[in-house]
């Protein structure tokens, strides 16, 4: 594996297991899934360099727009969330009970 | 060259590190704003400066601007920063996930990565220009399934935060 491919993969991995063992606040957790979109960005943008096909960089751009969505549908639920529970530390969230 | 490129690519993964030993809200912002600009100066030493340019304006000034709004609904009275010893702890065991990657690649000898994209003489443009281009002629259809996702985004937001009478999310 390629030293530069080591520098994106951990960067996903770090941050899929900081999403993963969130500690107390949901933003936290958000923003670990907005750093695995960023790897994720730069993992894509980095293919058409080495395989040197042209129309693959659509693909990074097309993932960006998607990611925004994700992301602003997160942030609309944290602050759902929010003013209902009156914080987002993530310990208050107890509806489901289990 | 390429020591800068792999500098880059180490501040890249750092960044991710920050991010993910949950610090407080305030200072994990500063460690994806870290990584995205290391991934943006990475992405123009290889050559691809068109989609570089898209994640600075769309992912640092558009989507890192509103999560910086909104971690103020996360304030505590006493932020846990970097030299916490909980956050050290966190920080920590996630860097053994760098040292196995290192263990890894050094293992089978790094294979060397360096090649770039760029086109000679005054009038021609790099190779990212004219794939990203093909949003507005092959790719249109892409286009307008993007815009359809990001219109309904919209709405979907709009109705999750109303929540007078009749929200999607609301306990009392």
């Amino acid at each position: 594996m390629s030293h530069l491919h080591l520098c994106f993969y951990s960067a996903f991995v770090l941050s899929g297991l900081g999403l993963a063992f969130h500690r107390t606040h949901l933003i936290s957790a958000l923003l670990c899934l907005e750093s695995m979109m960023l790897s994720m960005y730069v993992a894509l943008a980095m293919w058409p360099i080495h395989t040197q096909t042209t129309s693959s960089n659509l693909l990074p751009v097309l993932m960006l727009t998607f990611a925004a969505c994700e992301a602003g549908t997160g942030l609309a639920l944290l602050v759902a969330s929010t003013r209902t529970h009156g914080s987002d530390h993530l310990h208050n969230f107890n509806l489901l009970q289990c | 060259m390429m020591e800068f490129i792999v500098f880059l690519g180490v501040c890249f993964m750092f960044g991710g590190l920050a991010v993910a030993s949950n610090p407080s809200p305030y200072y994990g912002v500063v460690g994806l704003v870290v990584a995205s600009a290391a991934g943006c100066g990475w992405l123009v030493s290889l050559g691809v400066s068109f989609v570089s340019l898209v994640l600075v304006m769309v992912y640092l000034g558009g989507m890192l601007v509103v999560f910086v709004y909104s971690v103020s609904l996360a304030a505590d009275p006493y932020p846990e920063a970097w030299g916490d010893w909980g956050v050290v702890g966190y920080g920590l065991g996630m860097g053994l996930v760098i040292v196995v990657g290192i263990v890894v690649g050094v293992g089978q000898e790094w294979l060397v990565s360096g090649n770039t994209v760029n086109n000679e003489g005054l009038l021609f443009t790099r190779s990212d220009f004219d794939g990203v281009a093909l949003f507005y002629s092959w790719g249109a259809g892409l286009f307008l399934i993007g815009g359809w996702g990001l219109l309904l985004t919209l709405f979907v937001v709009l109705e999750l935060v109303r929540g007078l009478s009749r929200g999607a999310i609301r306990a009392v």
